[in-house]
């Protein structure tokens, strides 16, 4: 062994001994990304039950009763009888009594058996669109049920079949498995690598490191290795907790998945050391990841919220986070089976992305350095 | 009395000494206000279509034009063979498949009701299920506009009451009118940028203090402020205060930013939200002193704030709506503070709801900002001594 590659070896254990002397980091680093698998395992379920919605029936017949019915058959909706008067409609929304009220006009009956056909009235809260649209859906397919009850309507003329590839049951795990690895792997190399590089900083051990015959680009490793060790050990970690909770599948090679994690781990290491180059505190340095890595990743790289779906200005700013590219390929891999043939282009984009982070941020780190 | 006001003002001094501390404090919460408003709507849209229409006819050329024509599909991929949609979703280019085999348009005018193949990615569960929606609204209302032959079923069985009815008369059908109140062209933007008020209100005040107290444990100034004159209480009001204070700041940056970039009618009373807000930082402050009290590095402090954050904002309705949760995780939401305040905070904004009808929020909240605020204070006195 080299006289270089031993002053790395033993900067590294220095460094490995620094983290598991800390019991409560390390507890944290794996307990936490656990509660948020079963969270985000558990906590979606894509329908409402039981919302709650007031009835005004002004008709009070017996079509109005069989319609109210048809809304009350499901366990869609918890209905309550607010009387004949809209007025107090405000007021049910305001204190959550109701979330929709449902009024039934005079003169529905009559409307209905000798044409032109009736009208129902649905008012929502739509202060939560999205189970706004829900409910809308699910009142839409109450009165739906209720024509189809009294004769065929208008049936579709094809016959549509769905089928869902890749997660049929709609586990929400599937989804959240590979982005908590993610999440956790930018965690450890970005914001533990910064810390511990502003803590040095700040106790003045930096100093001492720079007049010990080491050299800079020996402290990098030495600082660097035994992250991407944990890196490794905490990303594989939660993926088999998920496979064993949740049956998330491995579908793809795991060579693949190996090689291109090891790449996205050093871009996220190339930020770690690019933000302890800036901060000389750790609390500077804890915000700057949070904002500048954290964030980012969790928010505009498709972990829960769908690209797509952005404006356009914040689609282009997803090209340059490291965790757009590498959620395409995780969960290419695990759950579709992709192969380097359907995944190079999110391969090379990050490619080029760590070899320009990482060159700058070396040279970046060791210039401070020698400063 | 002086004393506190002497310590208040060392503590404005070290955060402006700092300046990465001071765009932290004021830039970031802006910044983040920007992204996350933008970046978190819970609606899908510009979904990656990928079409294999093996018919071409007439028909099937006006249905792919119908998806192609809202902004919920973008047309993707068009293909002839069937087997490269999958090679297409496995390299994302495409997230929805739409299969028609030839004879199509002619079945179809004939009411014979072929069959038309919808292929989903489910690996993002929700914008699967949304998409699958949308999907069968465009096919919907293009068999509605497009009056084709009914399809030849044989619905009723000859001779029930039911089929002499509808041979008798022609039914009339029920009509949905729809109005959406508060957020009538259901803008998510609307919902969330309160939540975000509610969750810059909860990071920032939490990981200050926290980190404050820890910081001078770390470095030993803490043991300095101890042999001062300072009392044990002014010491904690003199570090507190400013952050307080500065919350407070936040506050206002945060909601005029909301009111005037992001144009989110505030339908309450400013007094209210202010009052609620102070109520509340009991509770994000209180956990930042009990987290210095259960930490001894910066780091450490740091991680746990995150869990706490975690958990909190998780279990909130701040994204995931707590309606959408299993019956026993919505529960678990009651012992969250901040439950409470995202519900009073968007109630605030959106309904203008007066805080008397609040009350069911505010009890529960309040309670565990003094519960949380009195056992942190408590621990550190402790530490303290």
């Amino acid at each position: 062994m080299s006289a270089s590659m031993k002053r790395t070896v033993s900067l590294a254990r220095k460094e490995l001994l620094h983290i598991v002397k800390d019991p409560r980091t390390l507890l944290i680093v794996f307990i936490m990304p656990l509660v948020q698998l079963v969270m985000f395992g558990y906590a979606f379920d894509l329908e409402i039950h039981l919302i709650p919605a007031g009835v005004v029936d002004r008709d009070n017949s017996t079509a109005s009763r069989s319609l109210i019915e048809s809304f009350r058959g499901s366990d869609l909706f918890r209905l309550s009888d607010l009387g004949d008067t809209s007025t107090d409609i405000e007021t049910s929304f305001r204190s959550r009594k109701a979330r929709a009220v449902i009024i039934v006009p005079a003169g529905f009956e009559k409307d209905l058996l000798r044409g032109p056909g009736a009208d129902v009235q649905v008012i929502i809260d739509a202060s939560d669109p999205n189970s706004a649209q829900l409910m809308k859906n699910y009142c839409g397919q109450a009165i739906a049920g209720f024509n189809a009850s009294r004769g065929p309507g208008a049936a579709m003329p094809f016959d549509v079949r769905t089928s869902i590839l890749y997660n049929p049951d709609l586990e929400s795990a599937f989804f959240f498995v590979p982005g908590i690895v993610a999440m956790i792997m930018v965690m450890i190399c970005a914001l533990l690598t910064s810390i511990t590089v502003a803590r040095e900083k700040e106790t003045g051990t930096m100093e001492q490191l720079l007049v010990s015959p080491v050299r800079p680009r020996e402290i990098i490793a030495g600082k660097v290795l035994p992250y991407v060790f944990l890196a490794f050990l905490d990303g594989s970690f939660i993926l088999v907790v998920g496979m064993v909770l949740f049956d998330v599948p491995f579908n793809g090679s795991l060579l693949l998945m190996v090689g291109l994690s090891t790449l996205y781990i050093i871009t996220a290491l190339s930020l770690g050391l690019m933000i302890s180059t800036v901060a000389r505190t750790q609390q500077v340095a804890i915000m700057m990841a949070l904002t500048i890595t954290m964030l980012p990743t969790i928010m505009l790289s498709g972990l829960v919220f769908p690209i797509e779906s952005m404006p356009k200005v914040l689609q282009y700013a997803t090209y340059i986070v490291p965790a757009r590219y590498f959620l395409q390929i995780i969960r290419g891999i695990l759950l579709k089976g992709s192969a380097l043939v359907h995944l190079w282009q999110p391969a090379l984009s990050l490619l080029v992305m760590t070899s320009i982070l990482l060159a700058v941020s070396v040279r970046r780190f060791g210039m401070k350095l020698e400063r | 009395m002086r004393r506190v006001f002497f310590m208040i003002r060392k503590e404005f001094r070290q955060i402006f000494r700092d300046p990465p501390m001071v765009a932290i404090i004021f830039l970031v919460p802006v910044v983040q206000m920007l992204i996350l408003s933008f970046a978190i709507t819970t609606e899908i849209k510009h979904v990656k279509l990928a079409v294999a229409d093996l018919d071409n006819s007439a028909v099937t050329r006006g249905i792919t034009r119908a998806f192609a024509n809202t902004d919920r599909f973008d047309m993707n991929i068009v293909t002839d063979d069937p087997a490269a949609i999958k090679e297409s979703m496995r390299s994302w280019d495409a997230q929805v498949g739409i299969v028609v085999l030839p004879g199509f348009g002619r079945d179809m005018t004939r009411g014979l009701a072929p069959q038309i193949d919808i292929v989903m990615d489910g690996v993002d569960g929700n914008a699967a299920s949304v998409a699958m929606g949308y999907a069968a609204g465009i096919l919907q209302d293009y068999g509605r506009e497009n009056s084709f032959p009914a399809p030849r079923i044989a619905v009723q069985e000859p001779g029930s009451a039911d089929a002499a009815r509808i041979a008798g008369s022609a039914v009339f059908p029920v009509t949905m009118q729809e109005r959406m109140w508060y957020n009538p062209d259901l803008d998510s933007k609307n919902y969330m940028v309160p939540g975000i008020v509610v969750v810059l209100l909860t990071i920032l005040p939490m990981m200050l203090s926290g980190m404050s107290l820890v910081k001078e444990k770390e470095i030993g100034t803490l043991e300095q402020l101890q042999v001062t004159p300072l009392g044990r209480r002014e010491l904690l009001m003199g570090k507190l205060t400013p952050f307080l204070i500065l919350s407070f700041v936040e506050l206002a940056i945060v909601t005029t930013v909301a009111v005037l970039a992001f144009g989110i009618t505030m339908n309450g009373s400013y007094a209210d939200l202010a009052l609620s807000a102070l109520l509340y930082l009991a509770t994000t402050i209180g956990l930042g002193i009990f987290i210095s009290t259960i930490t001894g590095t910066q780091q450490q402090a740091m991680f746990v704030a995150w869990f706490f954050m975690m958990f909190m904002i998780l279990m909130s309705g701040f994204f995931i709506p707590i309606e959408n949760m299993p019956p026993v995780l919505q529960k678990i939401t009651h012992l969250n503070p901040m439950r409470y305040f995202v519900a009073v905070v968007r109630d605030l904004f959106q309904k203008g709801t007066p805080l008397s009808m609040l009350w069911k929020d505010l009890l529960p909240m309040t309670l565990f900002g003094v519960a949380i605020f009195s056992f942190g204070v408590l621990k550190f006195r402790k530490r303290l001594s």
